[in-house]
């Protein structure tokens, strides 16, 4: 049975990955965890499109990587955002913000407001 | 600095590969107990929040794919993971491995070697300016058009100044090898002389590196020959100019001491150079042509004539201006009428002997490269089958059929790349083996060395043996259906007898390739021993042979004609010598000096007036005809009282007595040649001019009547009752008492002299002979690996036959029969190739037939015999299976 829930759109998971370590260094499944508890249980990050990308952020320098022991004690390896990815996450979220304002604008268009 | 990063982190996960693998799959794993943990933590039991957890990820296996893609070294890796697969596979099989790299290690280092021989002796242009402009000028006749006779300096001034369609004509004296000694007493040292005309360096455009060359004045002789101070010039070599003069440039202009007179430098030529026509030669003089401004040399033939081409002026143009000019010159020298020339590219003449030979091996390394070529495709044929369950289950595992391809390319890649340095290997030293075989009579040969661009060409071949061989296999398993492999074994059989049939065929193919590789080698080896038995009308066995040159600048005429009788009767005193003497030419060694020879008594006397035959004119000193075993048919071999108070005699031979003095005692006649009247005062037996038996008329002149004439340097004939060489310590020792600064010049036996020049057929032989052991070889082991696996096959249904109660000869005769049918059909099937190559073949034939039965004969037997014994060692095999074992 497939899950109800939504994939990702399409080019945004390493935004959304970035926006993630901004706020501390996290271990894969904490990432995909919290993806899908900020976007409300809308979002679902398999391991299948989430650790390729992991790998791809590591390899352009955006994250660094590091084993570390859990809260319950696990090991698990913990991936930190870098200057590079910091910055990065900058350029993504404006250039995200420009495209979804634009798509915003053309699915509610203001002129058909101003008809109302 | 992102990309300098992603560099890294795509180094670092190639040389961690394993870790990261590790990493990954611990990483997976964790992540996956997490979320198991977690959906637990909400109250799902423990197996359903695993079994949620796994279907929420996805598959595991397809994440560390993507994984791996994403770590950017996917294809590298995948490759090495092959490479590393194939090691382990082949290592499991070394024997086959082996083999195919044995068998592509043949055929690339021969095909390199080979091609690398052929292409420095053929291909690569002389190393002169613009050299295809380069032509030989050769004396021919009315009757023989394609002649390659000497010019008369009469003929070769008339060329010289006459042709319009030529840039220069040169000459030089190439028949009569001019040996000098420079230095005196123990430090004396021969060095070979080539006498040019002095525009020899303008025609082949290449001038001294230091100085100039000689003037053009140089060539009225004056003070050349004789012993006058003055005028005497020389070129050197540059390796001379180092060993005498040690480089120093201030050696224009200095003195050589060259036979005891001095020469002066006038320049050195260029490192490295070869003279194009004669070779390694120490130093160049001017060539006395005064002789040509004397009509009555018009019938002296002894120049080697090169000429250049104007630009634009094809060879078949220049050769209609030499025909034409040639005809006015037989107006004006009516003695001379039949007298024509004919045009040759000097590269053509120069490599022309060998390049024949070089094109047999060419093609017979070509037939043992297609040889390799299947044996390999077969080898890898029977691998694929064999393996086919191995990929069945392969591609039954998830391996798509372009992984399987690129799998077996990847094999065949790696076998063809160890193939290809072993290869490199085979053929350096193949080459070394050639350049050691050919003992210098290939020319340019002995300059060969393994060059980049064969490098690329090995590596070419082996890349397209591992394209083509490794495809086949693979496509074919490609295709195969998982599946039905693994169903059913014995569907595998239908399907291998369907490739069985590829494999016989190929095998047809080897058979019939190494039976023309073995024909060509038998006629060769035949036509060898005919020319080893043709009669040469001298005797070869226990004879000594060496040069001894005697300086005009000590030795006038009458000292000379004395020293070699003196010389000769004290080496006869050598115990273990029976005769001893001197000739100006070795007997069968090639033609001399011509001239034409005209009776002046006798019945022909009248008629031939007009007409002179050509013939060889030979001068002799001591006991030359009992030293060279030239038995006496008539009259008397020259004695001491032949000298120059007597009357001009000579000794005929006895065909040119039977052509000119037909029906009457030839003793007593009279002849006139050279511009002389001579008296015949005996006849003796034919002598072969080359060592393929072909006689010529024979004029021999004794030596002290003649010694004036000009320094005949004699080549020494010793014959022995032992071996002739232990007798050279005497002999030298007899050369030191008589004259301490004389030398003795490159002595061997007269059996190697005159052998020489079959060392171009030797040489082939050789190869051709080693290409058909290694041709007999693979077609063997290609017929042996076919039937080996047919019966590995069958090995159930003999199985069956067995315990059914077929007796194990009957089911031996049935491999054996279906081995020698395929060898059978292989046979005819190199027959008709043998007999299609039969015209091109003949030309290398000697007094041999490419058709001689027996030969052909020979071979089929002996083809026979190796398919018989190749299809044996199976038929046993297979009867030796225990039907029990066979059937389980």
């Amino acid at each position: 049975m497939a899950d109800p829930r939504n994939e990702l759109v399409q080019g945004t998971l390493e935004m959304l990955v970035l926006r993630t370590l901004a706020l501390e260094p996290m271990h894969g499944w904490g990432i995909a965890h919290r993806i899908e508890q900020m976007s409300g249980a809308v979002f679902l990050v398999t391991q299948g499109s989430l650790y390729p990308a992991l790998i791809r952020m590591k390899r352009r320098g955006w994250v660094r990587t590091s084993w570390r022991t859990t809260e319950n004690n696990r090991r698990a390896r913990y991936y930190e955002l870098t200057a590079i990815g910091a910055s990065q996450l900058d350029v993504e979220r404006a250039a995200w913000q420009r495209a979804s304002e634009a798509i915003n604008g053309i699915l509610s268009p203001r002129w058909a407001l101003a008809d109302l | 600095m992102t990309i300098l990063n992603d560099l890294l982190e795509r180094a670092r996960s190639l040389l961690f590969r394993r870790r990261d693998e590790r990493e990954l799959a611990e990483e997976l794993h964790t992540h996956a107990a997490m979320e198991a943990e977690h959906r637990r933590s909400r109250g799902t039991s423990a197996a359903e929040a695993h079994r949620q957890s796994i279907l929420a990820l996805g598959g595991v296996e397809p994440t560390k794919e993507a994984v791996r893609d994403a770590r950017g070294t996917r294809l590298l890796d995948d490759s090495i993971g092959d490479v590393a697969y194939t090691l382990r596979t082949l290592g499991r099989s070394p024997g086959f491995a082996v083999v195919v790299i044995l068998t592509l290690a043949i055929g690339i280092g021969g095909t390199t070697a080979v091609f690398s021989a052929v292409d420095h002796v053929l291909l690569q242009p002389l190393p002169y300016q613009s050299p295809g402009q380069l032509v030989r000028l050769y004396g021919a006749s009315v009757q023989d058009p394609n002649g390659r006779g000497f010019l008369s300096p009469v003929h070769y001034k008339a060329y010289r100044t006459r042709l319009n369609s030529m840039d220069g004509v040169a000459t030089i004296l190439t028949y009569d090898e001019k040996g000098a000694d420079i230095g005196s007493g123990n430090t004396v040292r021969r060095i070979r002389l080539l006498p040019t005309s002095s525009n020899y360096f303008d025609v082949i455009r290449v001038r001294p590196a230091v100085g100039q060359p000689y003037q053009p004045d140089a060539e009225n002789g004056s003070g050349i020959e004789d012993n006058t101070d003055g005028g005497a010039v020389v070129v050197l070599s540059h390796q001379l100019w180092e060993d005498v003069f040690h480089g120093d440039p201030s050696a224009i202009g200095r003195t050589l001491v060259m036979n005891g007179r001095g020469y002066t430098v006038t320049g050195v030529m260029p490192d490295g150079f070869n003279d194009p026509v004669a070779g390694a030669i120490d130093a160049w003089v001017p060539l006395d042509l005064s002789q040509g401004n004397d009509p009555r040399e018009a019938g002296n033939h002894y120049l080697s004539v090169i000429a250049r081409l104007r630009p634009g002026v094809t060879i078949e143009r220049a050769q209609a201006e030499v025909n034409s000019l040639a005809v006015e010159l037989a107006r004006e020298f009516p003695q001379q009428k039949d007298e024509r020339a004919r045009l040759y590219p000097l590269k053509d003449d120069i490599v022309g002997a060998s390049s024949r030979s070089l094109e047999m091996m060419l093609g017979a390394v070509g037939l043992v490269l297609l040889l390799v070529c299947v044996n390999v495709a077969n080898l890898m044929l029977v691998r694929g089958s064999e393996r086919t369950r191995e990929f069945a289950v392969r591609a039954a595992l998830g391996a798509g059929g372009g992984r399987l391809v690129r799998q077996l390319l990847i094999e065949s890649l790696t076998l063809a790349l160890a193939g290809a340095v072993a290869g490199l290997i085979v053929a350096r030293l193949a080459m070394s083996a050639m350049v050691a075989l050919s003992a210098g009579n290939i020319p340019r040969l002995a300059s060969l060395s393994l060059d980049p661009r064969l490098l690329l060409f090995a590596l070419l071949v082996a890349t397209a043996s591992a394209v083509i061989f490794g495809l086949t296999p693979a496509l074919r398993a490609a295709r195969t259906q998982p599946g039905d492999a693994l169903r059913d074994q014995s569907r595998g059989a239908t399907s291998g007898r369907r490739s069985m049939r590829l494999r016989e065929w190929l095998v047809v193919w080897q058979v019939a390739l190494a039976f023309v590789l073995l024909v060509g080698a038998s006629l060769l080896l035949a036509s060898f021993r005919k020319i080893a038995d043709v009669p040469l009308g001298v005797n070869a066995a226990n004879v000594l042979t060496f040069e001894l040159n005697l300086p005009s600048a000590r030795y006038d005429s009458t000292a000379r004609g004395r020293f070699y009788d003196e010389f000769d009767t004290r080496i006869e005193t050598i115990p273990g010598v029976r005769a001893a003497g001197g000739i100006s030419k070795l007997p069968a060694t090639g033609p001399y000096h011509q001239w034409g020879a005209i009776p002046t008594t006798g019945p022909k006397a009248a008629e031939m007036q007009q007409r002179a035959v050509g013939a060889e004119n030979r001068t002799v000193s001591g006991d030359y005809f009992r030293a060279a075993g030239i038995p006496l048919v008539a009259g008397r071999y020259f004695n001491a009282s032949d000298d120059l108070s007597a009357p001009s005699r000579v000794v005929i031979s006895a065909d040119l007595a039977k052509a000119i003095f037909p029906g009457v005692d030839p003793i007593g006649q009279s002849l006139r040649t050279g511009g002389r009247a001579w008296e015949v005062i005996g006849v003796v037996g034919d002598v072969s001019v080359d060592n393929e038996g072909r006689t010529d008329f024979y004029i021999y002149h004794a030596h002290r009547q003649f010694a004036g004439d000009r320094n005949w340097s004699l080549t020494q004939v010793v014959s022995t009752t032992g071996s002739p060489t232990a007798l050279e310590p005497a002999i030298r020792r007899e050369l030191s008492q008589a004259d301490p600064q004389l030398v003795m010049f490159r002595p061997m036996t007269l059996e190697a002299a005159i052998g020489r020049g079959a060392a171009q057929r030797v040489f082939t032989l050789k190869m051709l002979a080693t290409f058909a052991v290694v041709a007999l070889a693979l077609a063997a082991l290609g017929l042996f690996g076919v039937l080996s696996y047919g019966v590995k096959l069958r090995s159930r249904e003999f199985g069956i036959r067995m315990a059914l109660g077929a007796d194990r000869p009957a089911i031996r005769r049935a491999v054996m029969a279906n081995g020698l049918v395929v060898a059978g059909i292989g046979i005819a099937v190199g027959l008709a190739g043998a007999v299609a190559l039969a015209r091109t073949m003949a030309s290398l034939m000697f007094h041999t037939s490419p058709l001689d039965p027996r030969v052909l004969g020979a071979a089929i037997v002996f083809m026979t015999i190796v398919a018989a014994v190749a299809a044996y060692i199976p038929a046993y095999r297979a009867t030796a299976v225990d039907p029990r074992s066979a059937l389980q």
